[in-house]
């Protein structure tokens, strides 16, 4: 070896050395710093049992617990329950929970907590209200241990004790207690990794770390697992102008932001210190009939709409044409509820076939009538994927009457059957197929269908996994046949961080900022 | 002069009835909840109605309209749905950052128009004439918001000089306030400040054309001491007409700079209390600003007596 390729090639290998060092110490978590996370407006509440908005869940599950959570496969796991037994007749949960687990206000948290909290809960949420329907009794064992006894044999207990949307936070039963179910809780104690310390509405909101947490001992799993509080403080900054977001991720003033427009992908990803993130789940596209009153009540009239649509190209319209951002599905829940996701050959889904959609027209003698169709372009995807099917529609001989309004309008307007026949908006994750609230008689389109309602009972009821995946699959068939709602495509969203943001689990619905650390 | 001022003064209550009255039967009649937004998008109407009755929201709307009379003569504006605390509380909160967007926002349109218009009149048709009324004329047709996410890519993202948005307090924090106003206070004052650009130009064109003029040319002043000392007093009279009409439109009206900067000032308050439909801000955010607009106005016709003293009020 000549002198010069040695030291070439020993400069060479001590680079090497630096490079894989300061990879080993890149993947070490540091304590310290401040995690800007820009997202696109002010919660409505930090009251996780009283609103199901998204952004109250993202922002409540850093500070409270509830007693299971997610894992990767979005499948229930204890949080601060240590585990639970059931009766050999499957009417009684008992649940054993945590020990020297502290609130922020330094109580410890035990039982009388628990059952105060669920019970509130149960009187507000949509996920407590559909499980404590079955619930007979709910009370204390002793000081680490409470008792669900069920009226019947129910499947959906532990899930809806994990799902984070609209859930189970377990508070002080000072706090439980003070605020009536329809009031929003305006004291925010909970066990989480982070606690409120301070809230200037159209600012910021932040959050520090709660030294006294008490981790569980499992690695960081979904949603659940392990938590560690790495940074000193999460600062939430409403930004509501999505360009603006984009600029302050890519100048640094944001190491997060959520919920970007996908044209800023390109631009994003010639950054080298910004790393983009395709969230999915995201939202299925869907418009919801008005089976109460009115046209779409006629079910011919559904079915004439879900055979006429050509669902690919509005989906790639919507995505603005990048593939990466779009997936074509049939299956009422999406690929990463892995558990419930169902791969089923011939349904009618994006039939697109317009002679199909001119017979049933006929066979419900449509003779023309204008269908009021409610969107808005507050959400800009609902309003591109009501204008396109819009035209498919007409082309085939619907009218269709496209009102336009603000996003508050429309949530007004879905509660009363006289005013629509169709309204847009997006399904989320649902994590059981009881969640599936356009399944239910109770919320906006209110499906009213006997079959389906009865496929909904049986979900609820039967316990053996197998039985119940065959009753999701019956279900799915019913829901294209009945048509309630249109399943249109998968769309995904844009994330965006600094490259300095390590330990992120890109993986879930929502962004969680536990086990999340700052290299620099 | 004092009797005018009481009279004033005394107009303005039924002025602002008048504000309040419609602010608050417009936005109780247009469509729209502030429980459905707030409970999110997978609520049902059970739960709904009951966060509704706890607010009060289910009350007939004549009763809702008295009551908010009988608070605000007590001087409550009333609670916020959405942000849990007394409207006055966030009033108060968001009056500085629009305070110092106004101002600031303010002192770069006069600083540009004023010499602009009075330097295009000095030689009208030349060369700078045609220039600075052609920068006037794009400064009028450019959309703000375009501009603003233009100047944030150019100075922010591209040569990072300057933050892309955000707030400093100027009583905390003074240079990082001015850091932060640099780019909304320029791409709100220069829209502004053509139109005082041009008002400038056309009252310099008139009074220049006036017989005193000539005759202070004649006599043999400098160019510059007759345009300066002898035009610029006189044309001032609607071009304070026209400062004090724009610093109402930036107290009100800087809503679109304030989303795109990310702001947190009123018109920023009032947009999200709009689509919200928090009553209680949206009646609290128009009262103070039909305030805010009928005292300037106040103001500037009080300013008038200073500069004319042809002028007087009886």
């Amino acid at each position: 070896m000549s002198p010069g390729r040695f030291r070439r090639s020993s400069v060479a290998f001590v680079a090497l050395l630096a490079f894989v060092s300061s990879a080993a110490l890149a993947q070490t978590p540091r304590r310290g710093g401040v995690l800007r996370v820009g997202n696109l407006g002010e919660p409505p509440a930090l009251d996780a049992h009283w609103t199901t908005a998204s952004i109250t869940e993202t922002l409540t599950n850093h500070l409270y617990e509830g007693l299971y959570s997610l894992d990767a496969s979005n499948r229930p796991i204890p949080m601060l329950a240590e585990s639970h037994t059931v009766s050999r007749d499957g009417l009684t949960y008992t649940f054993k929970l945590r020990q020297s687990v502290k609130f922020h206000n330094g109580k410890e948290m035990t039982s009388e907590d628990v059952v105060a909290s669920l019970a509130r809960w149960s009187k507000q949420s949509i996920y407590g209200k559909a499980l404590f329907a079955q619930v007979a009794d709910w009370r204390a064992v002793d000081r680490y241990a409470v008792e669900m006894r069920l009226k019947e044999k129910s499947a959906i207990v532990l899930i809806s004790l994990a799902v984070p949307n609209n859930f189970g936070a377990i508070y002080p039963k000072e706090i439980a207690e003070k605020f009536p179910p329809e009031v929003k809780v305006t004291e925010y104690v909970g066990t989480g990794p982070f606690k409120l310390a301070e809230w200037k509405p159209d600012q910021y909101i932040r959050m520090v770390r709660f030294d006294e947490y008490k981790s569980r001992a499992e690695k960081p799993n979904g949603y659940g697992g392990g938590k560690t509080a790495w940074v000193d403080e999460i600062r939430w900054i409403p930004v509501p102008e999505v360009a603006t977001r984009v600029a302050q991720v890519e100048t640094g003033e944001l190491e997060f932001a959520d919920d970007l427009n996908l044209d800023a992908y390109d631009r994003l990803q010639t950054n080298p210190n910004v790393r983009t993130i395709v969230s999915k789940p995201y939202y299925w596209l869907v418009a919801v009939f008005n089976k109460k009153d009115g046209l779409m009540t006629n079910a011919k009239l559904r079915q004439a709409w879900q055979a006429a649509i050509d669902i690919e190209p509005i989906m790639k319209n919507v995505a603005g044409g990048r593939a990466e951002f779009y997936r074509m599905d049939s299956s009422l829940a999406p690929v990463e509820i892995a558990a419930w996701h169902t791969k089923l050959a011939g349904l009618p889904w994006n039939e697109h076939n317009r002679d199909k959609a001119r017979r049933l027209l006929k066979e419900a003698g449509y003779r023309g009538e204008p269908i009021r169709f409610m969107t808005t372009q507050e959400y800009k995807w609902m309003y591109d994927f009501a204008l396109l099917t819009k035209q498919q529609l007409e082309d085939v001989g619907f009218t269709i009457d496209l009102q336009v309004v603000d996003w508050a309008t429309l949530v007004k307007r879905r509660n009363n059957p006289k005013e629509y026949d169709v309204f847009t908006t997006g399904m989320g994750a649902f994590y059981d197929p009881t969640h599936h609230i356009y399944l239910t008689a109770s919320w906006p389109g209110w499906t009213t269908d006997e079959d389906i309602l009865r496929l909904q009972a049986e979900l609820a009821r039967e316990t053996d996994p197998r039985k119940r995946m065959a009753l999701w699959e019956a279900q799915t068939r019913q829901f294209y046949e009945k048509v309630p709602v249109i399943r249109y495509g998968d769309l995904f969203g844009l994330r965006a961080m600094r490259t300095v943001v390590k330990g992120f689990n890109e993986r879930t619905e929502r962004i969680r900022f536990y086990n999340v650390w700052l290299d620099k | 002069m004092t009797a005018y001022l009481v009279r004033r003064i005394a107009a303005l209550v039924p002025v602002l009835v008048v504000v309040v009255t419609v602010a608050f039967l417009l936005i109780h009649l247009i469509p729209g909840d502030p429980v459905s937004v707030m409970l999110g998008p997978d609520a049902t109407p059970a739960q709904i109605h009951a966060a509704r009755q706890a607010l009060g929201l289910d009350r007939p709307l004549w009763e809702q309209l008295l009551k908010f009379y009988t608070r605000i003569l007590r001087g409550d504006l009333g609670q916020s749905y959405f942000l849990d605390r007394p409207v006055t509380q966030a009033l108060l909160e968001r009056a500085e950052p629009t305070l110092v967007l106004t101002f600031s926002a303010l002192l770069v349109a006069v600083v540009i128009g004023v010499p602009s218009g009075i330097v295009a009149a000095a030689q009208p048709g030349s060369l700078w004439d045609r220039a600075l009324m052609l920068a006037a004329l794009l400064g009028v047709c450019v959309p703000g918001f375009w501009l603003s996410l233009n100047f944030i890519y150019l100075f922010a993202v591209r040569l990072g000089w300057l933050p892309a948005a955000g707030y400093a307090s100027i009583l905390v924090d003074p240079l990082a306030a001015l850091r932060y106003m640099v780019l909304p206070a320029v791409s709100l004052g220069f829209s502004q400040s053509a139109l005082i650009a041009r008002i400038s130009r056309s009252c310099m064109l008139e009074v220049l054309a006036q017989d005193y003029i000539r005759t202070a040319r004649a006599k043999g002043l400098s160019p510059a001491a007759v345009t300066w000392m002898h035009a610029f007093r006189n044309a001032l009279v609607p071009v304070v007409t026209v400062i004090g009409i724009t610093m109402a439109i930036l107290i009100g009206g800087a809503v679109v700079t304030e989303i795109v900067f990310n702001i947190p000032g009123l018109g920023r308050l009032i947009i999200s209390a709009v689509l919200r439909r928090d009553y209680p801000v949206v009646q609290g955010v128009i009262l103070v600003t039909a305030t805010a607009y009928v005292l300037i106005n106040l103001v500037v016709d009080m300013l008038y007596v200073l500069i004319d003293p042809r002028i007087g009020y009886e």
